[in-house]
C-alpha cells in the first residue's frame, strides 16, 4: 500500500514539475548494448555463486568409487538417491545409525517453542517500550543495545549454571529457553522501531476507547504488526535452525538439533570420509530454512521495505 | 576421601559378578562406519558384563574439550569420555571427578603389554588417568603397489630419507607424482612431529614435545635438520596440495595418480573402504631411516567421585576396552592397531602386524603431542612450521627465532 502511495506521489510530482519528466522517458528506451552487458555480468554472477551449490547437489548423487575419481564437475555416472537414503535414515551420530531425521524433529520441537517465546515476549516489550509512558524506558533501550553486543560465549557458563538450576540443563527446552533469550534484544528493538512509527492519533484514539494495556495490544497492535511479524520470523527460524553452539551446549544427551548431527557426520579427523553423505546430509540440513525462504521470501521484502518507507 | 573410594571400589570389584546392571554414558566423537563397528565392539563387551550403555557423541578434537566440560559444569557428566588430552583431566582431578587408574591397571597386570609409548601417552603427572584403545602412528608412508612396480621402486627398500628422494625423478619419469601432501595447518603440523621423531630420535623428539619441553633443543642441529626436511618435503609438494583434505590426498594414492603419501595411518580406513587389501594392492612402511615413530593413542577417560556400583561399572568398562582379544576386534574394525602387543595376531592386517612389530622396540616410540604436550605450546609450533611451510622464503634462522620467542611467552 506504502509503494503505491510512494509512486502515485511520483507521478504527482511528475507531472507538476517538467523537470522530473525523463523518469518515464527513460523506461521506452528498450534493450540497449548497456543493459545486455550488466545481465550478461550478472547472469556470470549468478553461475559463479551456483558453482558451489551444483557440486554439492551432483554430489549427493554419485557414488563413491565415482567420486574417488576426482572429477567434481561431472554428473553421476549412476544417479543414485542412496546418499539421501542413507543421511536421513542411517547415518550415524555415534553409535545410533538412525540419520538426521532424529536431529530434525530435535530441531522442529526446539524451533516452535523457541519462536513463539521470543517473539511473543518481545512484542510486549517493543510495545511498552514504544508507545507507553514506561519509567526507565531509555535506559532500559540502551541497556538492551547493549546487550545485542554480548557474545554467547562469554556468558555460556553462566547460563549453563542457570539451565541447571532450573533443571532444564540438557533439554530442548534449555535450547529453545536460551534461543529465545538471547534473540530478545535485538527482537525488542526491532519490534520498538516498527511500533515507535504507530501514528500518535491511532493511540489516542485507542486509549479513549479502552485505554486497557493488553487489549490495545490485541485489538490494534498485533492486527497491524504482519510485515514485521515475517521479517522477525525469518530471521529467527533461520537462526535457531542453523545454530549449532546453542544447541551443543545445552543440548546435552538427547536435546541436540540437526546441525550437531550433520556435525558428527562430517567433522571427521581420523575416519573415513563419504562425500556423498556428507552432501546429502548438508542439503537436507539447508532445505527448511530455504523452504521458509520461497514461500514468505516476497513478504520480507515486503516487511522490510515497509519499515523502509515512512510515512 | 580418596581412601574411602578405593575401599569403596575394592569391595565392588570383589562383588562385581554381583553387581547391579548400571548405565554408562559413554561419550565420544566417532561416527564414521569403520568407527561406529569398533564401538559395536565395545558395546557388546560392557553388555556382556550387564551393563547398558547410553551414546552421546559431540564432534570435538580442539584440545581442551569445551563439550565435556559443558556437561560436567551442566551437573550431566558422561561416565566415560573419549579423550586424550591431559589438561582435560587436570580440570576433572580439580574438581574432585579425577580417577586415577594406576592401581586397576598394576592389579590386573595389564601395564607391561602395552608398548612404552602407550604407557606415556596414558599417564597425567605420574598416575595412569587414561584407557588406552587404538593405536596409530603419526607418520607412515603408504604407498600404491602398482605405482611402485610401474614407476621401478620399492619403497620397503628405502633406509634413509635420502634414499627416498633419490627415487623421485624415477617416479616423476614415469608419470606419477612422487609424494602427495595435503597442505593444511594439522596436516603440515603432523608432518613435523613425524619428522622430529623420524630425523631426531626420541631425545630431540621429547625435549620439544615433551610435557617439559626442553628449550636447548630449539636452536639445535636436530632442529635445523628438522625443517630442511620438512622444506624439502613443501618443495616436492604438488599444486593441488594447498589446503586438501588428507582423504583427498589419500584417494589421489590409492587412484594411482601419485606413489604415496606419508600421514597418520588412519589413513588405512579409506584403502579399506575402497576395496584394497593391505600387503597386496598397499605397503605400509615407517618414514624411510626413522629412529623413531610417534605414536597416537586414543584413550578414554572415566568418571571419579561417583557411587562405588557406578565406579564397578566404569572399571568393568575399563577392563571390557584392555581385553586382548577385543583390542584385536575393535582395531580390526576401525582400521587402527590394538594397544596390546600380545593381542591375537590372526585378526590383524600387514599393517598393523608391521606396526606391532616396530612397537616392539621400546627406544623406537614416543607419544604424540596432544596426549602429553600444553595446548598453548603445541599450537604455537603448529601456527610457525604452517607458516614456515606456506611461505618457501622464510628461512630456519626465521622459524627457530619464532619458536624460541613463543617457548619464551608461553613456557618460559
Amino acid at each position: 500500500m506504502s509503494q503505491f502511495s510512494v509512486s502515485e506521489r511520483a507521478a504527482a510530482s511528475g507531472a507538476m514539475s517538467q523537470t522530473r519528466a525523463p523518469y518515464f522517458v527513460r523506461k521506452k528506451k528498450g534493450i540497449t548494448p548497456r543493459t545486455i552487458a550488466i545481465l550478461v555480468f550478472l547472469s556470470i554472477c549468478a553461475l559463479f555463486f551456483c558453482v558451489p551449490l551444483y557440486v554439492v547437489v551432483v554430489t549427493s548423487f554419485k557414488t563413491m568409487d565415482q567420486i574417488r575419481e576426482g572429477a567434481i564437475f561431472s554428473l553421476p555416472t549412476i544417479w543414485t538417491l542412496e546418499a539421501w537414503d542413507h543421511a536421513w535414515n542411517q547415518a550415524c551420530s555415534g553409535i545410533k545409525c538412525e540419520g538426521l531425521k532424529v536431529g530434525f524433529w530435535n530441531s522442529v520441537f526446539i524451533l516452535f517453542p523457541s519462536l513463539i517465546l521470543s517473539i511473543s515476549l518481545a512484542m510486549v516489550t517493543g510495545f511498552a517500550l514504544a508507545l507507553w509512558n514506561v519509567r526507565w524506558a531509555g535506559a532500559f533501550l540502551f541497556l538492551l543495545f547493549i546487550c545485542a553486543f554480548v557474545p554467547f560465549q562469554i556468558i555460556m557458563y553462566p547460563l549453563i549454571v542457570m539451565t541447571t538450576t532450573t533443571k532444564i540443563y540438557g533439554t530442548l527446552w534449555a535450547v529453545a529457553v536460551i534461543h529465545a533469550v538471547l534473540a530478545m534484544p535485538v527482537l525488542t528493538l526491532i519490534f520498538r522501531n516498527y511500533y515507535k512509527d504507530i501514528p500518535t492519533e491511532i493511540m489516542s484514539a485507542a486509549m479513549m476507547d479502552s485505554g486497557s494495556f493488553w487489549r490495545i495490544f490485541f485489538e490494534i497492535i498485533v492486527p497491524m504488526s504482519g510485515n514485521i511479524l515475517i521479517v522477525v520470523l525469518i530471521l529467527q527460524i533461520t537462526s535457531i535452525w542453523n545454530d549449532y553452539l546453542i544447541g551443543v551446549t545445552f543440548g546435552g544427551l538427547s536435546g541436540q538439533p540437526m546441525t550437531v548431527n550433520l556435525a558428527n557426520l562430517i567433522t571427521i579427523s581420523t575416519g573415513t570420509t563419504n562425500y556423498a553423505h556428507n552432501m546429502a546430509a548438508a542439503l537436507l540440513t539447508a532445505i527448511p530454512p530455504l523452504v521458509v525462504y520461497f514461500l514468505v521470501g516476497k513478504l520480507f521484502v515486503q516487511g522490510v521495505t515497509a519499515g523502509a518507507i515512512k510515512g | 576421601m580418596l581412601k574411602s573410594i578405593l575401599g569403596g571400589v575394592t569391595a565392588a570389584l570383589m562383588l562385581s559378578s554381583a553387581a547391579s546392571a548400571t548405565d554408562l554414558i559413554i561419550y565420544h566423537n566417532w561416527s564414521s562406519g569403520p568407527e561406529v563397528a569398533a564401538l559395536n565392539v565395545l558395546k557388546a563387551g560392557l553388555e556382556a558384563k550387564g551393563h547398558t550403555w547410553t551414546d552421546i557423541a559431540i564432534p570435538h578434537d580442539t584440545g581442551s574439550n569445551v563439550n565435556l566440560m559443558n556437561l560436567v559444569t551442566g551437573g550431566t557428566p558422561p561416565n566415560v569420555f573419549l579423550e586424550s588430552s591431559p589438561g582435560v583431566y587436570r580440570d576433572l582431578i580439580g574438581l574432585g571427578l579425577g580417577r586415577p587408574l594406576t592401581e586397576f591397571f598394576t592389579e590386573q597386570g595389564i601395564l607391561e603389554h602395552y608398548p612404552t609409548s602407550v604407557v606415556s601417552s596414558i599417564t597425567v603427572d605420574g598416575e595412569i588417568m587414561k584407557i588406552p584403545t587404538a593405536i596409530h602412528i603419526d607418520g607412515m608412508a603408504y604407498y600404491n603397489m602398482d605405482v611402485a612396480k610401474a614407476a621401478g621402486v620399492d619403497p620397503a627398500s628405502w633406509n634413509s630419507l635420502d634414499a627416498m628422494f633419490a627415487d623421485f625423478q624415477k617416479i616423476r619419469d614415469a608419470g606419477y607424482i612422487p609424494i602427495a601432501i595435503g597442505g593444511q595447518q594439522w596436516q603440515v603440523g603432523y608432518l613435523t612431529h613425524a619428522l622430529a621423531a623420524a630425523t631426531g630420535g626420541p631425545e630431540f623428539y621429547n625435549g620439544l614435545y615433551g610435557a617439559e619441553p626442553d628449550p636447548s633443543v630449539i636452536d639445535s642441529a636436530d632442529m635445523r635438520t628438522l625443517l630442511e626436511t620438512l622444506r624439502r618435503f613443501q618443495q616436492e609438494a604438488d599444486e593441488g596440495s594447498v589446503n586438501r583434505e588428507w582423504n583427498v590426498t589419500t584417494n589421489m594414492v590409492i587412484t594411482g595418480k601419485a606413489l604415496m603419501q606419508i600421514h597418520g595411518d588412519w589413513m588405512k580406513g579409506e584403502w579399506t573402504a575402497a576395496g584394497k587389501v593391505a600387503g597386496t594392492d598397499f605397503g605400509c612402511v615407517q618414514i624411510p631411516g626413522a629412529k623413531a615413530v610417534p605414536v597416537t593413542v586414543d584413550s578414554w577417560g572415566i568418571l571419579g567421585g561417583q557411587p562405588a556400583d557406578v565406579d564397578a561399572a566404569e572399571l568393568d568398562f575399563a577392563a571390557v576396552v584392555a581385553d586382548p582379544q577385543i583390542q584385536a576386534d575393535f582395531s580390526a574394525a576401525k582400521g587402527s592397531t590394538p594397544t596390546r602387543l600380545d593381542a591375537p595376531a590372526e585378526v590383524l592386517d600387514a599393517c598393523s602386524t608391521e606396526v606391532l612389530h616396530i612397537l616392539e622396540d621400546a627406544d623406537h616410540q614416543v607419544p604424540n603431542p596432544h596426549s602429553t604436550v600444553d595446548a598453548d605450546w603445541q599450537n604455537s609450533i603448529w601456527d610457525v612450521v604452517f607458516n614456515f611451510w606456506s611461505d618457501p622464503s622464510m628461512s630456519v634462522d626465521d622459524a627457530i627465532a619464532q619458536i624460541q620467542e613463543n617457548y619464551d611467552i608461553i613456557l618460559g
